[in-house]
């Protein structure tokens, strides 16, 4: 093993992005002084210095086959680090407001997304595991970020059993998969498993321990039962974190270890990501109906999202993961910009999370009111909005594969999902009046406007994400 | 001969005493049977000729982990009727799918079969010439050292984490400061009382010290980490 | 770049009128959308000008990609070449002159800004349609325009005859642009890209490509057809011109721009532009001839008896346009942008006179309560004539030039449909003269009709909108002999370079120079005869027009009710339409569809209590659910696997 064969720079942006962690860590237990608004901006800094990094897209393979860098991880770092900084530009004031004003927020969030870049360029399942623990670890910690609080204490600690439980699976799993084949690289893996024929049912049960391990990580049915109880516990800023980047890289990375190692069992596993993306589409659909608190149905909105893409993985083809890709994309978009919406839902200073405390908005602040419904309508999948092309990529790759069925279910679940979308649009316009909210502060204001016009005018220049997302998804299926 | 003899012995107290720690009433038991748990299978790895993780077993498992579980089992006032109502009340589900789980593994792990290589992997574990403890640092420190390091950014994050959830401000709990301690003279905390022959409690009273208190406890509610109400 | 600041200034004008208008104030709306205006008509004719006479050479103005999937590419570019800059100067140049005028005509409204912002939007739109460079782009800017036309004609959407104008032009077009939207994808389907030049690179290569539907038609054929019945609705002719006429319920500016100068060539635009692939469809041509021929003949009868001022123009404007597609369906595509380009000016003209006459009439349209206003608006009067001399093809004016050479096309194609379309052409010449005359003495001569109040109150129209009028009759009667020779003289490939491509055995322009004398002087004579026979029956013999009349009521009734069309719309699709609507609304709609939808939603409330009942908080049942999820799985898979 000699340091060539390393390749370490190929982990340059995540090497940068731990050292930058540790150092506003260090900067902020040194520091005498309040440092939350510092060191969030720092690790903002911190956030981009690394998107940077990663866009000039240095390729390889390296750490003898742990870490892979390519057109399909790079894709998806830049992804959770935009999530990621939006997530903590939304939590600069919500923070500030309900006295969660510590550095550690920033910083933790900072190695969460270690976390996650690790997962994207995972091509071993050792780090794969690791990189699970190292984001879910830093987001059970958030969860319970307010800790005096019961609600928030209760969420972080059902995540973290919960979540507990999901890794000692993920483990199992891989430790079945490692004993029937004798490797843990992705790529040996690959090799041995050429002949689809050779494979062990051991080994095959070992693939779903795996995916119940991941699927619990983005919250499919039916490994989703902390999310709405975590949604609505954890405070609104981390539940805006959780929906966004912790969704994406898990799916990432379920996405590459299903295609890679596991691609020529593509008929074994099929099946299974099909009935978790029904379920997750048909719970997400139905559950979201009843709620009235926003969190919540913001929590079943994402496991019925997570079904959508869900088919895209099921394809299993290079549209299909093209099609993840972009709903991830679209997806991060709305659903950060909703969140900066529900954080300005505030009244007398008072933290608001009912569907009916936006009643009227549409009077009392147009302009929030129609973040907040761009919003809505491109989650429900209304054209030309992104969400709607999302749904159509993802959509016609399952029907290019034949797979009707679950193209029609995932129409008529989003047909039933766009009800409770379109309610909270109906409540903000033609319900009557409450009083006026506090006025929003510009952070919000900005983040919801980067993914209102996001959302809006993503179909005057799809190009872009469309041909990077071809790119990233060619490159698991050479 | 005398080695696989020794395997059975050791495989065997090991499973004993591992189910012992779940099935044991008394927690303080459970942990002193993990402690057994530990050391059988640092036989094991003995066994195998990994003396280096056998060592390293009793040091930290046995040393540290364990010494810490037995510490809080017996500090911490569980009820464990308690949470054996729970135990009991889930049991039948519980129990039903732990058999049918059991059965399915049953069915895949019996087409489990050793690769071919693995009975002369059995007998050399380690490469000759190279010494166990070097062996383990080269996986560690060259061909996993991305997970290392990995790994010790997830301790530091738990460690974060613990230091988030639980540590107070200042004000809250007291604390040494030891300028004060040390600028404290015997005037500030003692009076000389004069107290006549035979004069008891009754006539004095109970004097308490002169408190000085600099720091309000008022001050840890600015810091008080509320959340949203 | 100077093409694409003359394309993009309008947008920016538009949005910072839309957005801001309010804010900003009427003025200040006015200000931007017009000095943007101003930029890009600089901009326009300095393209066109180093295009066609500095050497500047053709080309694309790429902007970046538009849609990327599969075979599928589209991207925003701007087509710069000899047929997109002629349009894109005239489109700026006419556009500027209307947004000036409409700061004197929209006076008295109380949105003004949002008639601005729509108006510099319509610009846009229409500037992205004649630059673009690939049919996906054409259609966004033929929907922008669509839609901006919509919009105008709505304007006032408090008058319910606005709306219904609206509604029309907006549903009518959307049938044309269904014929449009299956052409693009029969173009997609057959040359397998739908960038102009990709497109017009292979035209060799799939003549005898074929198409099955309703037996097999050559792919050109029906592509043609498809782009013509696209063109049809866009451009009013036979069949889908009921919208113009109503359209003119939007404030005169607009018919000005949108219905007479612009807008509805974009019909004629697109079979320019597709010239390279209609000169192999002999069969979509001979249509294209025929609708038009027709069109022409059309709508000039229908102009001589109509009583509304504008209307008489909006079916003026119908038939020129049919002279238009006549010249497109003959081949000579250079002779139909020809008169495009000298239409638009004379027209325009005339739309504008004709709201500085309304203006001037205290917004009364009805010609038959004016006359005797000529001496009290004497500049307006004779911008009208201008314009009648340039729409009645009377030499030296711009018509003369451009309508002789159409009917010189369609005599020396030597058809039986070219002489179709030659005989249409000339007989509507004489009615476009006679016409326009009895629009000219109805309006202004004779014995004042209206009543005292509104003749005291008849005044010249401010500089504001004089100023336009003047503009514009320079360019009617300019326009002519400039352009003439240059776009259909000998050496016309020197203009128009590549952007009109024609077959080999296309002989039509030189043909042209070759027809017999009668024929090149048939069209002044006859026009010479239609004003004659107006002087006649409307300034000598007022009272004949009504006696005629009485006579051949049945004629005339006719061509006032439009040839029954409307009528025969109403009876044959609108009327069965509602019923089996209010059919599926009663019978479908609200018992099958609502009841399935209610029991839905019912099912779906219930299954939601369901599902969430299972959502109680407790870990062990979440953690169960998990491994019973697991088990599932894992045995579903050790079933069927």
């Amino acid at each position: 093993m000699t340091w060539t064969a390393m390749n370490w720079t190929l982990a340059v942006p995540e090497l940068v992005l731990a050292c930058c962690g540790m150092g506003i860590l260090v900067f902020g237990v040194l520091s005498k002084r309040e440092t939350f608004q510092l060191c969030s901006m720092l690790t903002i800094g911190a956030f981009l210095l690394t998107g940077v990094l990663v866009l000039p897209g240095a390729y390889g393979v390296g750490y003898s086959g742990l870490f892979t860098s390519d057109a399909f991880s790079a894709f998806v770092k830049l992804l959770v680090l935009v999530a990621a900084a939006l997530c903590v530009v939304v939590s600069l004031d919500y923070n500030e407001h309900v006295n969660l004003r510590r550095f550690e927020f920033p910083v933790l969030m900072l190695f969460c997304t270690v976390g996650m870049m690790l997962m994207a360029s995972a091509s071993n399942l050792m780090t794969m595991y690791v990189g699970t623990e190292l984001m879910s670890l830093a987001i059970y910690v958030l969860a319970a970020f307010a800790r005096d609080e019961l609600r928030s204490a209760e969420a972080g600690l059902k995540y973290f059993v919960l979540g507990a439980l999901a890794s000692g699976l993920m483990l199992y799993g891989i430790s079945l998969v490692y004993g029937f084949s004798g490797s843990m690289a992705f790529d040996k893996l690959a090799e041995a498993l050429a002949d689809p024929a050779s494979a062990s049912p051991g080994l095959v049960v070992g693939i779903v321990f795996i995916v119940a391990g991941l699927a619990f990580k983005v919250s499919a049915v039916p490994f989703h039962m902390w999310t709405p109880d975590v949604y609505e516990g954890a405070p609104t800023s981390i539940t805006a974190f959780l929906g966004t980047a912790p969704k994406v890289a898990p799916m990432a990375l379920l996405v590459r270890a299903m295609a890679t190692p596991f691609g020529q069992l593509l008929v074994q596993w099929q099946q299974l990501i099909v009935l978790v993306s029904i379920a997750s589409m048909l719970l997400g659909s139905l559950a979201a109906i009843g709620q009235r608190n926003i969190k919540r149905l913001m929590a079943y909105s994402s496991i019925g999202h997570m079904g959508y893409v869900l088919i895209g993985l099921a394809a299993g083809s290079v549209d299909g993961i093209r099609g993840v890709l972009i709903y991830l994309v679209t997806y991060v978009f709305m659903n950060v910009g909703t969140f900066a919406c529900i954080l300005a839902m505030r009244r007398r200073g008072k933290m608001l999370e009912g569907i009916s405390d936006l009643a009227g908005l549409g009077r009392t602040d147009p302009a929030m009111a129609l973040a907040f419904a761009v919003f809505m309508f491109g989650m429900a999948g209304i054209p030309p909005l992104s969400g709607f092309w999302g749904k159509y990529f993802i959509f016609s790759a399952a029907v290019q594969q034949g797979m009707w069925t679950l193209a029609v279910i995932g129409v008529l679940t989003s047909v039933v999902g766009a009800y409770y979308y379109i309610n909270i649009v109906k409540v903000m316009y033609f319900d009557a009046p409450e009083e006026a909210f506090d006025p929003r502060p510009a952070s919000l204001s900005f983040v919801a406007a980067v993914g209102g016009l996001f959302t809006t005018f993503f179909f005057v220049f799809p190009a872009p994400v469309v041909a990077a997302a071809e790119a990233a998804a060619k490159v698991l299926f050479r | 001969m005398i080695a696989t003899l020794a395997f059975y012995v050791f495989a065997v107290i090991l499973l004993v005493s591992a189910s012992m720690v779940v099935s044991a009433r008394n927690p303080v038991h459970s942990v002193l049977f993990l402690i057994l748990t530990f050391f059988n299978a640092a036989a094991l790895f003995l066994l195998a000729g990994a003396e280096f993780l056998a060592m390293i077993l009793v040091i930290v498992y046995v040393g540290a982990v364990a010494v810490l579980f037995l510490f809080v089992v017996m500090m911490l006032d569980v009820n464990f009727a308690q949470l054996r109502e729970g135990f009991q009340r889930y049991l039948p589900v519980g129990a039903t799918i732990g058999v049918v789980l059991l059965v399915e593994l049953f069915m895949v792990l019996g087409g489990w079969k050793f690769a071919p290589e693995a009975a002369s992997l059995r007998f050399a574990p380690v490469t000759p010439g190279v010494h166990n403890t070097a062996q383990l640092g080269r996986l560690l420190y060259t061909d996993y050292f991305l997970l290392f390091q990995a790994s010790g950014l997830v301790l530091l994050v738990a460690m974060i984490g613990a230091i988030v959830l639980t540590l107070r401000d200042k004000g809250d709990g007291r604390r040494q400061d030891i300028s004060r301690q040390l600028a404290r003279t015997a005037a500030d905390t003692l009076v000389m009382v004069d107290v006549a022959t035979g004069a008891g409690m009754k006539d004095v009273g109970i004097l308490r010290p002169k408190v000085a208190e600099p720091e309000p406890v008022a001050a840890a509610h600015d810091h008080g980490h509320g959340g949203h109400h | 770049m100077l093409f694409a600041v003359a394309v993009f200034a309008p947008l920016l004008g538009s949005i910072v009128a839309g957005l801001f208008g309010k804010a900003i104030g009427d003025r200040a709306a006015q200000a931007v959308t017009i000095l943007c205006m101003i930029l890009a008509s600089i901009c326009g004719v300095s393209a066109f000008v180093s295009l066609v006479y500095g050497g500047a050479p053709a080309g694309t103005v790429s902007l970046g990609t538009w849609l990327d999937a599969g075979t599928f590419h589209a991207s925003w570019a701007l087509r710069y070449d000899a047929l997109s800059a002629v349009m894109v100067a005239m489109v700026t140049c006419v556009a500027t002159l209307i947004h000036i005028y409409s700061v004197g005509y929209m006076s008295h409204d109380s949105t003004v800004w949002r008639f601005f912002s729509y108006l510099s939007l319509f610009s846009f739109a229409m500037l992205m349609l004649v630059t673009a460079d690939n049919l996906l782009q054409l259609f966004f800017g033929w929907e922008g325009v669509g839609l901006a036309s919509y919009l105008l004609i709505g304007y006032w959407y408090d008058r319910p005859s606005a709306c219904a104008a609206a509604i029309k032009a907006f549903v009518v077009n959307r049938i044309g642009d269904l014929g449009f939207a299956v052409g693009i994808a029969l173009v997609f389907v057959t040359f397998g890209s739908i960038d102009f030049s990709t497109i017009f690179a292979a035209v060799g290569q799939h003549q005898s490509d074929t198409y099955s539907v309703f037996g097999t038609w050559r792919a050109y054929e029906v592509i043609g057809i498809l782009l013509f019945i696209g063109a049809m609705g866009k451009s009013a002719q036979l069949g889908l011109h009921v919208w113009l006429p109503d359209a003119m319920e939007g404030p005169t500016p607009v018919s000005a721009l949108i219905h007479a100068a612009t807008m509805v060539t974009a019909g004629v635009f697109l079979m320019a532009r597709f010239s390279p692939v209609l000169d192999y469809a002999p069969g979509a041509l001979a249509f294209v001839t025929f609708i038009g021929g027709s069109t022409a003949l059309f709508a000039a009868t229908v102009g001589c008896v109509q009583n509304d001022i504008k209307r008489v123009i909006a079916y003026s404007t119908c038939s020129q346009l049919g002279y238009m597609f006549v010249a497109a369906g003959v081949g000579a595509y250079q002779a139909s942008i020809f008169h495009l380009l000298t239409h638009a000016f004379f027209k325009a003209l005339l739309f504008l006179g004709a709201g500085s006459v309304i203006h001037a009439m205290s917004d009364e349209q009805d010609m038959r309560k004016m006359g005797g206003i000529w001496k009290k608006i004497p500049l307006t009067y004779a911008v009208m004539w201008i314009g009648s001399l340039a729409l009645g093809g009377v030499f030296p004016f711009a018509g003369y030039y451009s309508k002789d050479a159409i009917l010189e096309a369609a005599w020396a194609s030597e058809t039986a449909i070219g002489q179709y379309g030659f005989w249409c052409g000339l007989l509507a010449a004489g009615l476009t003269a006679f016409y326009s005359w009895r629009l000219l003495i109805l309006t202004f001569h004779g014995k004042p009709r209206a009543d005292h109040h509104t003749m005291e109150h008849v005044h010249e129209s401010p500089a504001v909108m004089t100023v336009p009028l003047l503009l514009l009759a320079a360019g009617a009667v300019v326009t002519g002999f400039v352009f003439h020779e240059q776009l259909l003289g000998e050496h016309w490939q020197a203009f128009w370079g590549n952007s009109i491509q024609i077959a080999p055995t296309n002989h039509v322009l030189h043909a042209m120079e070759e027809v017999p004398g009668w024929v090149a002087l048939s069209p002044s004579v006859i026009g010479l005869f239609g004003i004659a026979v107006a002087y006649l029956l409307y300034m000598a013999m007022p009272q004949v027009p009504a006696q005629l009349a009485a006579t051949f009521g049945g004629v005339y009734r006719f061509l006032l009710n439009k040839w029954y069309f409307d009528e025969l719309y109403d009876a044959v699709i609108v009327r069965p339409y509602f019923a089996l609507s209010r059919a599926l609304w009663q019978v479908g709609d609200a018992t099958i569809i609502d009841g399935i939808p209610n029991g839905l939603a019912t099912l779906t409330t219930d299954s939601t209590a369901q599902v969430v009942k299972i959502q109680n908080g407790s870990i062990a049942v979440y953690a169960f659910s998990m491994l019973i999820g697991l088990v599932f799985l894992v045995s579903i898979f050790l079933l069927f696997r």
